[in-house]
C-alpha cells in the first residue's frame, strides 16, 4: 500500500533525493578541496565515488519493488499505446463494457433474489421448521410450510439444540392512518421474532414477549424503516401515534431497523403486528383459539445451536416431536382415522431445512430462470472476451516488429508478455468500471421484468460492494482470459523471421484466432437456440391464451372482511354489488369469482366422485366458486348441461345440497367414457367426505393459475354460504378505460372506506402472469444477437486477416489462370470449416444443456429439431456473409499488385 | 590498485548505521564520514550503498528523516533512530554477538 503511495508522490521523492546527493556531493567536494585536491579533480572523483546515478535506481527500487514499479511503467506505456490507436480501444472496451456489465446486471439480481442472507444475526443458523403430518389426515396441500402456533411454543423448550424459535405469517390488512384506508402487506409475528433474528429497533421498540400472552394482549404496530420513511416522512414522533388496522385502533411502539424487510424476499411487510392479534389479521378462525388451537397458519424458523448441526438437531429432535405426535393425536378434535392411517401420521417427522435467506416461494419460482441468464451472461462474457482475444491477436501482428526489436533489445519473452497482459488488464479493468457503471441502468430495465411484488419492494438498482466486487473480479477474469493467450504467444515466432518480415504481416498466431472463432461460434449457437427457444414458448403461451376472450374484460376484487366486515355483511355486499355491477350501462355483462384467476393462486383439493362406485381422485384439482353467467361472460363455451342460475344460490350463511360444473379435463381424465352430468362429487379425499355436489355443467378447459396452466377444474355456484370476498369480470361496452369510473363510483356508493383492489384488464392481467417467460424470452433474445454480432465480427475479422496474408498467393493463382470465383471458394472453405466446426461443439452441449431448461419452457422441447435448424441457419447465413466480404475482396486481388508486394 | 580494505559484509551496513544513529541524529554524509572514521578505514563502505540502506530503513520505520540545518548552515537531511529502529538494533547486536561469538568457539577449537 505504502508503496502504491510512494507511486502517486515519486516527484516529491525524486526532488528530495535530489538534494541530500547534492548535499553529500557539495560536502564532500569541499571536504577534498581543503585536503588539497583541485576542484575539478575533486568533482570527477566523487562522482566516481557516489555514482549517483545508480545510487538513485537503487533507492527507487526501495520505494517501489521492482515487479511493482515495472508494472506501473507497464500500464503507463500500455495507456500511451491505447491512445494511439483510439478505434480498437474503443472495440474492445465496447465489448468487454458489455459483457461485464450485463453479467453485472444479471449477478445483481441472483445476489438480491437468491443468494442474499438475510440481515439478521447469524443468518446461517435459521431453519425453516416444517412437518407435513396434517396433509395425511386434511388431505391439505400446497400448505406453504405451514405450522401451528402451539408447536412454535414447544418448540421453544427445546433448548438443547434451538437457541430460539419464531413463527411468522404474511398477512394483508387495511391501514388507516390519518386518510384513506389502504390494503398493506404486512407480516404477523410472534414475541420472539425480533430477539431471535437479533433485528433491534431504529426507534421506541420492537415487538416482545408480552405483546404475545394471550389473544388481543398487544395492540401494537412496529412499522418498517421503508414504510416509516416512505408513509410518515421518517416523523420523530411516530411513536405512539394511533392507526386503525382493519377498523381496530392499534398504537404504533417503533420502527424496525433499517434494512430490515421480513423474512421473505418476496413479501415485503411495511409493519409487523404480534400474533395474538390474529383477530384484526383477519384469520378466519371460528371460535378457536389460534394461540392455542391446531390451525396451521405460520412458518416457524428456528435458530441453532452454535454447538450443533443441522443433522443432529433434526434427529435430536424427533424423541420429543414424537411424543407432541401421539399427544395430538389423543385429542377429542382429530379425526376419525383408520388404523393405518393413524400409524403413518405417527410415523411423521419434523423437517429441518437450512434458510439462512428466509423463506420466499417467489425465489423458488424464479431462481432458475435467473440461473439460466446467469449463465446465459457468463457465456456472453466469455465471447466478449475471446473477441478481445482476437483483436489482441491482430494487434500484437501488426506490433511484431516493436515486439522482435524489443527482444533484439534484450527485452527477456517474460517482460513482453507481462506488458501485453498489463494491456488486456488495463483494457479489462476499464471495460469493468464502464461495465459497472451502465449497470444499474441495466438493472432498472430487467427490474421492469420482474415480477411486481418482487420488484416493487425487495430488488434494488443500486451497486453494492459486493457488486462491485463481482464486476471486479468478472473483469480481472476477463482481462486474464482475454490477454493470456496473446501474452503467451508473444515471441513465439522467430525473432529473426519477425524481423525479416515486412511491416504489415508479421506473427498473427492465425490457427490460434481460428480455433477462438470456432468457439465464438459454437458460443453464440448455444445463445442462439436458447433464445429462439424461449421466443417460442412465449410466443406459443401467447397464442395458446387463457382459453378465454380476455378483450375487453375489466376485474377487480374486493376484500370486505380485510375491513372489519363480518362474514355474513361482506356476503351481503359481494351479492349486492354482483347485481348492481350487471346492471350499468357500460357492462355487457359480469360475473364475479371467488378466487382471481392468473395471479399464480389456487384453492385447490382432491375430489371424491360417486358413480357406480366411491373413487377418490389420484391428483389435485383445482376449484372456484362463481356467479351465473360467469362463462359467458368470459367466452368459455358451455359443452354440456347448464351453466349456474339464480336458483343454484342460496340465502347468507346457509349451507345446502349443491351442484357443479367441471371442464373438459376433468372429463376426460377421470370420467371418460360416461355420462358426467348427473355424478355426485365432493371436496376432499378422506374417508368422511360425502359426494353431495351434482355435476351439472361441463366447460372448455380456461387457464386457472397462470397461462401454462392445464389442469382439472371444478367449479362450484358462488353465494352458496359465506362469500366473504370476490374478484368481479365486467365485459364492458366500447373501451374497458372508460367504464372505470363508473365502476368506481358504484363500489363508492356502497362503502366509500372500501379500497378496490387490482383494476386492471385482462389482457393486462394476462402479460403479467407472463414475466417469466418474457423475461427469458427478452434477455436470451438479446443476449443471442449480442453473441451473434461479437463472433461475426471476430470471424470477419480472422478472415479478412487471412486474406490479406495470402494475397500474394492468391494473386499468383489468379494471374496462373485461377478465376475469381475459384479464389472465393478458396477463402469460404476456411470459413465454412470453422463454422461447421463450431456448430459440431455446439450441438452436443445444447442436447446436454436441455435437460436443464425444459421445465422453464412451454409447447416445444430443449432439442426441437425445427428450432434449432432455424437457429444454426441464422448462424450460418449470417456467418457466411460476413466471410464473404473479405473473399470477395480476395477475388479482386489484382495479381501485378499482389506481385509487386514482394 | 588492489584495496587492502574489506568490502563490507552483507547485511552489516544496516546495522552500523543503525549504531551510529544510535549515538546522535546525522546526516547522510555524516553517516558516511562517521564509518569510515569507526571503521578506522579497515572496512570499505561504496558511499552509493549508503542511500538506498537509509531509504530501506526509513521505509521499514526504524528510521525517521526530517531536514534540519547542517553544521554549515545548509539545509541537510537529518536521519534518526524511532522506537522499533532501537529494538531493531538491540536485536542486531544480540544476534551479531553470538554469531561472532559462536564462530570465535570454532577458530578456538580449531587452533587448540
Amino acid at each position: 500500500m505504502i508503496r502504491l503511495f510512494n507511486w502517486l508522490r515519486r516527484g516529491s521523492l525524486e526532488r528530495g533525493l535530489d538534494r541530500e546527493l547534492q548535499y553529500h556531493f557539495d560536502r564532500r567536494v569541499a571536504d577534498l578541496a581543503a585536503a588539497g585536491i583541485s576542484e575539478p579533480e575533486a568533482r570527477r572523483r566523487v562522482a566516481v565515488e557516489l555514482g549517483i546515478a545508480h545510487v538513485h535506481e537503487e533507492v527507487r527500487d526501495v520505494w517501489l519493488t521492482r515487479w511493482l514499479r515495472d508494472f506501473l511503467y507497464d500500464l503507463r506505456f500500455s495507456v500511451r499505446s491505447f491512445l494511439r490507436s483510439p478505434s480498437f480501444t474503443a472495440i474492445t472496451l465496447l465489448s468487454l463494457a458489455l459483457g461485464i456489465g450485463a453479467t453485472t446486471a444479471i449477478y445483481s439480481l441472483v445476489d438480491q433474489v437468491i443468494l442474499h442472507a438475510l440481515p439478521v444475526r447469524e443468518p446461517e443458523r435459521l431453519v425453516l421448521v416444517d412437518w407435513n403430518g396434517d396433509d395425511l389426515i386434511t388431505y391439505a396441500t400446497g400448505s406453504l410450510n405451514l405450522m401451528p402456533y402451539p408447536i412454535c411454543r414447544a418448540l421453544q423448550q427445546q433448548t438443547r439444540f434451538l437457541d430460539g424459535v419464531l413463527c411468522r405469517a404474511e398477512i394483508e390488512v387495511n391501514l388507516t392512518a390519518g386518510g384513506d384506508p389502504r390494503p398493506v402487506a404486512a407480516e404477523i409475528v410472534n414475541g420472539s421474532y425480533f430477539p431471535v433474528l437479533g433485528v433491534g429497533p431504529a426507534l421506541g421498540r420492537v415487538i416482545e414477549p408480552e405483546d404475545d400472552t394471550a389473544p388481543g394482549a398487544g395492540p401494537v404496530v412496529v412499522l418498517s424503516y421503508d414504510f416509516w420513511q416512505a408513509q410518515f416522512g421518517g416523523a420523530a414522533d411516530i411513536v405512539g401515534r394511533k392507526v386503525l388496522i382493519g377498523s381496530h385502533p392499534m398504537t404504533v411502539v417503533g420502527v424496525a431497523a433499517a434494512g430490515f424487510r421480513g423474512v421473505d424476499v418476496g413479501a415485503v411487510p411495511a409493519f409487523w403486528i404480534p400474533t395474538s392479534m390474529y383477530a384484526d389479521a383477519n384469520f378466519d378462525t371460528g371460535d378457536e383459539d389460534l394461540l392455542n388451537g391446531h390451525t396451521r397458519w405460520l412458518q416457524i424458523f428456528a435458530r441453532l445451536r452454535s454447538d450443533v448441526t443441522l443433522t443432529q438437531a433434526r434427529t435430536g429432535l424427533q424423541p420429543w416431536f414424537k411424543a407432541w405426535l401421539q399427544d395430538s393425536a389423543l385429542r377429542p378434535a382429530f379425526p376419525r382415522i383408520s388404523a393405518d392411517h393413524r400409524r403413518e401420521y405417527l410415523a411423521t417427522t419434523l423437517e429441518l431445512t437450512s434458510a439462512p435467506q428466509g423463506h420466499s416461494p417467489l425465489r423458488h419460482s424464479l431462481s432458475q430462470p435467473l440461473w439460466l441468464l446467469f449463465a446465459a451472461t457468463g457465456v456472453l462474457l466469455s465471447l466478449a472476451c475471446l473477441n478481445v482475444a482476437g483483436l489482441f491477436l491482430a494487434r500484437g501482428s501488426a506490433r511484431g516488429r516493436e515486439i522482435g526489436t524489443r527482444l533484439a533489445l534484450g527485452a527477456s519473452r517474460g517482460r513482453i508478455g507481462r506488458q501485453l497482459l498489463a494491456d488486456s488488464l488495463l483494457l479489462a479493468v476499464t471495460g469493468g468500471v464502464l461495465g459497472a457503471a451502465a449497470a444499474p441502468m441495466a438493472i432498472r430495465w430487467l427490474i421492469a421484468f420482474l415480477p411486481h411484488e418482487l420488484a416493487a419492494n425487495a430488488v434494488r438498482d443500486t451497486l453494492s460492494l459486493r457488486l462491485l466486487t463481482f464486476a471486479f473480479i468478472a473483469s480481472l477474469a476477463a482481462g486474464i482470459f482475454s490477454g493470456l493467450a496473446p501474452a503467451l504467444r508473444a515471441g513465439g515466432d522467430g525473432l529473426v523471421s519477425s524481423l525479416r518480415e515486412r511491416g504489415g504481416t508479421g506473427f498473427g498466431g492465425v490457427r490460434l484466432r481460428k480455433a477462438i472463432v470456432t468457439l465464438q461460434v459454437a458460443f453464440s449457437l448455444i445463445l442462439l437456440i436458447g433464445a429462439a427457444l424461449f421466443l417460442r414458448t412465449l410466443t406459443s403461451l401467447l397464442a395458446k391464451g387463457p382459453g378465454f376472450d380476455t378483450s375487453g374484460i375489466l376485474s377487480f376484487t374486493i376484500a370486505p372482511t380485510q375491513n372489519g366486515y363480518s362474514d355474513a355483511d361482506a356476503s351481503r355486499l359481494v351479492r349486492r354489488l354482483d347485481e348492481r355491477v350487471r346492471a350499468l350501462p357500460a357492462a355487457r355483462s359480469s360475473a364475479a369469482a371467488r378466487f382471481a384467476f392468473l395471479n399464480g393462486g389456487a384453492w385447490s383439493n382432491e375430489v371424491t366422485m360417486q358413480t357406480d362406485r366411491r373413487a377418490v381422485t389420484d391428483g389435485i384439482i383445482n376449484f372456484n366458486a362463481v356467479s351465473p353467467g360467469f362463462f359467458s361472460t368470459l367466452g368459455v363455451r358451455l359443452l354440456a348441461g347448464r351453466d349456474f342460475d339464480k336458483s343454484d344460490a342460496l340465502p347468507v350463511g346457509e349451507i345446502g345440497p349443491r351442484c357443479a360444473i367441471v371442464n373438459e379435463a376433468f372429463v376426460k381424465r377421470y370420467l371418460a367414457g360416461r355420462d358426467p352430468l348427473g355424478v355426485l362429487i365432493a371436496r376432499g379425499g378422506g374417508s368422511d367426505v360425502k359426494p353431495n355436489s351434482r355435476i351439472v355443467g361441463v366447460v372448455a378447459d380456461m387457464s386457472y393459475r397462470g397461462v401454462r396452466d392445464h389442469s382439472e377444474q371444478v367449479f362450484f355456484p358462488l353465494f352458496e354460504h359465506d362469500d366473504t370476498g370476490a374478484t368481479f369480470y365486467i365485459k364492458v361496452r366500447g373501451a374497458p378505460e372508460q367504464a372505470i369510473p363508473s365502476i368506481r363510483r358504484l363500489v363508492r356508493q356502497h362503502d366509500p372506506r372500501l379500497p378496490i383492489l387490482w383494476f386492471r384488464t385482462l389482457d393486462d392481467q394476462v402479460n403479467r402472469s407472463l414475466t417469466t417467460e418474457r423475461l427469458l424470452a427478452a434477455l436470451s433474445g438479446s443476449f443471442g444477437a449480442l453473441a451473434l454480432l461479437l463472433s461475426l465480427i471476430g470471424l470477419y475479422g480472422v478472415m479478412s486477416f487471412v486474406v490479406t496474408r495470402r494475397s500474394r498467393e492468391i494473386g499468383i493463382r489468379l494471374a496462373l489462370g485461377a478465376t475469381g470465383a475459384s479464389a472465393i471458394r478458396l477463402v469460404l472453405r476456411d470459413a465454412v470449416a470453422m463454422i461447421a466446426a463450431g456448430m459440431a461443439i455446439a450441438l452436443p452441449c445444447v442436447a446436454a444443456l436441455g435437460k436443464l431448461i425444459q421445465s422453464q419452457l412451454f409447447g416445444v422441447t430443449a432439442t426441437d429439431p425445427a428450432t434449432v435448424a432455424a437457429a444454426a441457419l441464422v448462424l450460418a447465413v449470417g456467418a457466411l456473409a460476413a466471410a464473404f466480404i473479405p473473399a470477395w475482396r480476395a477475388s479482386n486481388v489484382s495479381p501485378m499488385d499482389a506481385l509487386r508486394l514482394e | 590498485m588492489p584495496s587492502p580494505r574489506f568490502p563490507i559484509p552483507q547485511g552489516t551496513l544496516d546495522m552500523l548505521i543503525l549504531q551510529i544513529l544510535s549515538l546522535e541524529p546525522a546526516h547522510g554524509y555524516g553517516i558516511a564520514q562517521r564509518l569510515e572514521q569507526i571503521s578506522r578505514s579497515v572496512v570499505q563502505v561504496n558511499q552509493g550503498s549508503l542511500y538506498p540502506a537509509l531509504h530501506r530503513l526509513h521505509q521499514r520505520g526504524w528510521l525517521r528523516a526530517g531536514w534540519k540545518q547542517s553544521e554549515t548552515g545548509r539545509e541537510a537531511k537529518f536521519y534518526s533512530l524511532t522506537a522499533a529502529g532501537r529494538r531493531q538494533l538491540a536485536a542486531e547486536k544480540d544476534s551479531w554477538a553470538r554469531l561472532s561469538g559462536a564462530v570465535n568457539l570454532v577458530f578456538e577449537e580449531g587452533s587448540r
